[in-house]
This record gives C-alpha cells, sequence and structure tokens, in this order.
C-alpha cells in the first residue's frame, strides 16, 4: 500500500490544495521557476559524474568545475555546429511557415476525401449540416463521388499573406518574450553549478534551523523529497530517451530525413502531458508530408509509430521509469494532470507531477510530525528546559 | 605546512577528535575531513531526550562534548549505559531503518554530531575505500558487543 495513500483523506487534500497553491505561484513567477526546474534536471544528469569524479579521489569544488568545464565546451561546440543551420532556419522561418501550412492543409483535405470515400454516410451527415461546406469544391455529388478537380483557390497565397500579417503582428511581442526568457535561462548554468557545489552545505544549513526534537525526522524527509526529485527527473530522462530510441528507429525505418533528431525533439515535446505527444506526433507528421509529398501513406506511417510508441510509453515505460519513481496511482496521475491544466494551464501540466511528488512526500512526513504526540511533548520540554535556565536568576525571593 | 598542504590537525579540534573514536581510527586526516563535512552538529541541553525507544533510527550519534545516557524508559533513572566524548550510539541506524532499542538522553549539555544513513550509503557510492573502514571497524564493534552478551548469557546461564 502506498504510504501517502495510507496518509488519510485530510492530508491527501491538504496535499491537492498545496500543490493548486504552489502550481499558481509557479505560474506567476515562471520565468523564475523554469530555470531552476531546468537546473534540477542538470543537476541529476551531472551529479553523476561528479560522484564519479569525486569517487578517483577529487575534490568537490574540483569535481563540479571539472564536470562544468566539460560539458559546457561539449555545449558549446554543439551550439557552433548547429548555429549557421538554426540560423538558417530562422531566416526561412516564414516561408517554412507557409510550406508547412499548406502540407497541413492538403494532408486533412487528402484525409477528408479519403474518410468520405471510404464512409459515404460521414459526407451525408456533415452536408447535412452544413449545406455550403466545402463538400461542394471537393466534387462530390450526393453519395457519388465525383473525380473532378477542386474549384477550390489554392491556399498558399492566403496562408503567405496571413503569416506575413502574423509576423507584422507578433514579432515586437516574440522578440519582447525572448528578451524576457533568456536571461533567465542563462541562469541554468549558474543555478546547475551552485546546486552541484554547494547543494550538501546548503542542505546541512538548513537542517540547522529544525528543533532536535523533530531533527531525525525532518532529516528523512530531505532524503525522502530529494530522493523522489531525484528518481522524477532521472526516470524523466530515461522515458525520453527510451521513446527518442524507439521513435527515431521507427522514424529512420519509415525513411523520414534527420529520424533521431526529429525523435528526440519529440520526446522532449511529450514532457508536457497529452498536448506535448500530439503536438511532437503533428509536427513529425507535417515534416513527413512535406519531405515526401508523393508517398501518401508515409503521414499514416508515422501516426501508426506514434500511436505504437505512446503504447509502449503507457503499459511498459511509464511504469518502469516515471511511475515507478512516484509510486502514484494512475487515476490520482491523470486527474492530478487535468487539474494542474486547469488551475495553472500549460504551466501547470508540466509542473503539476514533480511538484505532487515533492508535496506529498513533504505532506506524508509533516502529517506525521504533527501528529506525533511524543515529538511534540519532546520538543515542549525541550524549550522548557531552555526557558527555565534562560529564567535562572531573574527572580529573587 | 608542507608543501602547501594545510596542517589539518591544528585547524579543527572537532577532527582530532573525530580521530580518537574507534570507527575512525583507520581514516587519515584528509579522509576525516570528508566524513566531517557530512555530519550534522546538534546541541542538547542536560536532560533532553535525543532519541526515544521506537523510533526510527535514521542515523549514527556521536558524542563531542558532554555525556549521555542510554536507557529504558520504565528504567530511565537506572540507565544501562552512560557515555562521554568520543563515544558513539545509534549506530545500527547504519545498517538498517530498525526501530531505536532504547532512550538516548543528555546528561549534561552535550556536542553531538550525526551521521546520517543516507548520506553514510552517498560515501560508499563515492569514497568506498572511506567507507569500507568505518564499515569493517563498525563490524568488530558490533562482533565484539555479541561476543560479550553470549559471554553474559552463558554466565548468567552457568550461574542459574
Amino acid at each position: 500500500m502506498n504510504r501517502a495513500l495510507a496518509s488519510g483523506p485530510i492530508v491527501w487534500l491538504g496535499i491537492i490544495v498545496a500543490t493548486c497553491l504552489l502550481l499558481v505561484l509557479f505560474q506567476t513567477v515562471l520565468w523564475l521557476v523554469m530555470p531552476v526546474l531546468l537546473a534540477v534536471v542538470a543537476y541529476y544528469v551531472m551529479s553523476p559524474l561528479v560522484a564519479a569524479a569525486m569517487a578517483h579521489g577529487i575534490t568537490r569544488p574540483r569535481a563540479v568545475l571539472i564536470v562544468t568545464v566539460f560539458l559546457t565546451i561539449i555545449l558549446v561546440a554543439v551550439g557552433f555546429s548547429i548555429a549557421p543551420r538554426i540560423s538558417a532556419l530562422a531566416h526561412d522561418l516564414p516561408r517554412k511557415i507557409t510550406d508547412y501550412g499548406q502540407v497541413a492543409y492538403t494532408l486533412s483535405e487528402n484525409a477528408q476525401k479519403t474518410l468520405y470515400t471510404s464512409f459515404p454516410f460521414l459526407h451525408h451527415q456533415a452536408t447535412d449540416t452544413k449545406p455550403d461546406s466545402d463538400a461542394h469544391n471537393l466534387g462530390f455529388i450526393g453519395s457519388e463521388v465525383v473525380a473532378a478537380p477542386s474549384t477550390k483557390t489554392a491556399p498558399s497565397d492566403d496562408l503567405q499573406n496571413q503569416v506575413a500579417a502574423w509576423q507584422a503582428k507578433y514579432s515586437g511581442d516574440i522578440a519582447l518574450e525572448l528578451a524576457h526568457w533568456i536571461p533567465s535561462l542563462l541562469l541554468v548554468p549558474y543555478i546547475t553549478y551552485f546546486f552541484l557545489l554547494d547543494g550538501p552545505r546548503f542542505k546541512r544549513f538548513l537542517v540547522q534551523a529544525i528543533p532536535n526534537a523533530f531533527f531525525e525526522k525532518t532529516l528523512y524527509l530531505f532524503y525522502r523529497v530529494e530522493d523522489q526529485v531525484r528518481r522524477y527527473f532521472q526516470g524523466l530522462l530515461a522515458l525520453t530517451s527510451l521513446d527518442a530510441f524507439c521513435l527515431g528507429i521507427g522514424l529512420w525505418f519509415l525513411g523520414l530525413n534527420a529520424p533521431f533528431l526529429l525523435a528526440v525533439i519529440a520526446a522532449v515535446m511529450a514532457w508536457l502531458p497529452y498536448l506535448g505527444s500530439i503536438g511532437g506526433g503533428l509536427l513529425v507528421v507535417l515534416v513527413a508530408a512535406h519531405d515526401f509529398p508523393q508517398s501518401h501513406w508515409l503521414p499514416y506511417g508515422v501516426i501508426g509509430l506514434f500511436i505504437g510508441v505512446r503504447l509502449l510509453d503507457d503499459f511498459v515505460f511509464m511504469p518502469l521509469t516515471v511511475g515507478r519513481s512516484l509510486h502514484m496511482h494512475p487515476l490520482v496521475t491523470v486527474l492530478m494532470i487535468l487539474l494542474g491544466g486547469a488551475v495553472a494551464g500549460v504551466a501547470g501540466l508540466l509542473l503539476v507531477m514533480p511538484v505532487l511528488g515533492v508535496v506529498m512526500v513533504a505532506g506524508q512526513i509533516i502529517g506525521e510530525l504533527l501528529t506525533d504526540e511524543r515529538i511534540l511533548a519532546r520538543y515542549r520540554h525541550a524549550r522548557r528546559l531552555k526557558l527555565e535556565r534562560a529564567q535562572a536568576d531573574l527572580f529573587t525571593e | 605546512m608542507f608543501f602547501g598542504l594545510p596542517n589539518l590537525n591544528s585547524r579543527n579540534p572537532r577532527l582530532q577528535l573525530l580521530k580518537n573514536v574507534v570507527l575512525f581510527k583507520d581514516l587519515s586526516m584528509r579522509d576525516l575531513v570528508m566524513v566531517d563535512s557530512l555530519m550534522h552538529a546538534r546541541s542538547y541541553i542536560a536532560d533532553e531526550v535525543i532519541f526515544d525507544e521506537g523510533e526510527e533510527g535514521q542515523g549514527l550519534f556521536l558524542v563531542l562534548s558532554g555525556r549521555v545516557k542510554i536507557a529504558l524508559p520504565a528504567t530511565a533513572a537506572d540507565f544501562l549505559l552512560e557515555l562521554g566524548p568520543g563515544a558513539f550510539f545509534g549506530e545500527v541506524a547504519l545498517l538498517d531503518q530498525s526501530l531505536r532499542t532504547a532512550q538516548a538522553r543528555a546528561i549534561e549539555d552535550s556536542q553531538i554530531v550525526v551521521l546520517f544513513r543516507a548520506e553514510f550509503y552517498s560515501l560508499l557510492e563515492t569514497h568506498s575505500a572511506i567507507a569500507s573502514r568505518i564499515s569493517f571497524q563498525l563490524a568488530r564493534v558490533l562482533a565484539a558487543r555479541l561476543r560479550q552478551s553470549v559471554i553474559n548469557a552463558s554466565r548468567q546461564h552457568h550461574a542459574g
């Protein structure tokens, strides 16, 4: 039995309320929460490397410095190698958006045609509810499918105009948003470095403030919270690697360009529950349809692959990685994700699981501390002893 | 100073105290600095309870100064053991999460350091040589206590 589930309804209610309040708070300071969250992920990626260096007799400050410098050099090298491609991509972005918009439009049109050809009754329903729909333009007459060419004008000019208008309207906002986020993201390596260097010292500093009566249990709470967060993020990274590997193999088998890059992007997007998986899948489908316009079956192959990997994810990988790390009932997981989305939007969806994991452990231990009469009595006893000593010679006969 | 290395002995009196603890007697000063960096310092006032019988043990306690008594609550006045500087107690908690078998209480104001089990395990991963030396000494202490218990039981049996 899960210890948190055994904590009782009041503790659980407290856990849910605290999680929601924290999500609302985090949403308001997202510019600070995101770099800290990314720094925590980086910390758990780098801490085994620091531990390995320390196992070879290197002191912590030197181990942290070596690992940080080593990873920074790798990141800078990767950055320099992909910078020209990113620059070209950014320069080409409006045209790419138009192209992908065109592809999306054609894809949805083809899918609609295929659907109406295979299931004519759907067409009836569509024309009944929407008599002036595009169906006329697709060359359908009653239940007969006529191979007449579409009379609808090509949408590319419209799309180009729309993209240009969108660019003119929002480019200032995007630049402002980037100016807002870039400094906060630059904090990530800085925060990670100090997490690695001073994390244990900071923990001891915090523990010093705990009264003696609560000391052992609180120390255990710190350990459990850290363990929970570590297991969650390491599980998430393992899940991302497994997803990326399976998707990469599948996309390579389907013959897509840069299969592993696309797989990594889709796997990272899946960090956002539900929406991320759908967004990642759509992105790869669009790329497949754009790069191979003649191959009508390829987008469906990609969709099949995503569904297959999603099922593997839900039934095999997730229970082995993230699910095992949080020890959470699947129903609670789904409900909390929905609640997180309702309370704090996309940020809530992203943050709800790690926040819930930490609050769950903290709530359980704090619940145990505040309901343990013996520990409370020991705390009061120690305070009384200190008070008596402080008052010892204050009162004279 | 020798080749730029700090004289760790003179810098930190706590290290000198730790050096005299039987668990750490095989460790060099440099190893002790590492172990010391993992320890949590606590101050207890006279008569304050350090831990209770039946609590889940989380770590080993080591007396730096003052005196501590180990007793069963029913016989709190008539304690089992009195410990002074250099002595340690609650060591079984380093090995597992078992419940404390007796109560520990400060007889006088005491400075105590605590080695938490999870941190000892992390020491096993990062500095296995240091942790294995501590583990070996801990095994010797526990073996000596077991031997003494067997001898005591045997004496009682023969006397009875």
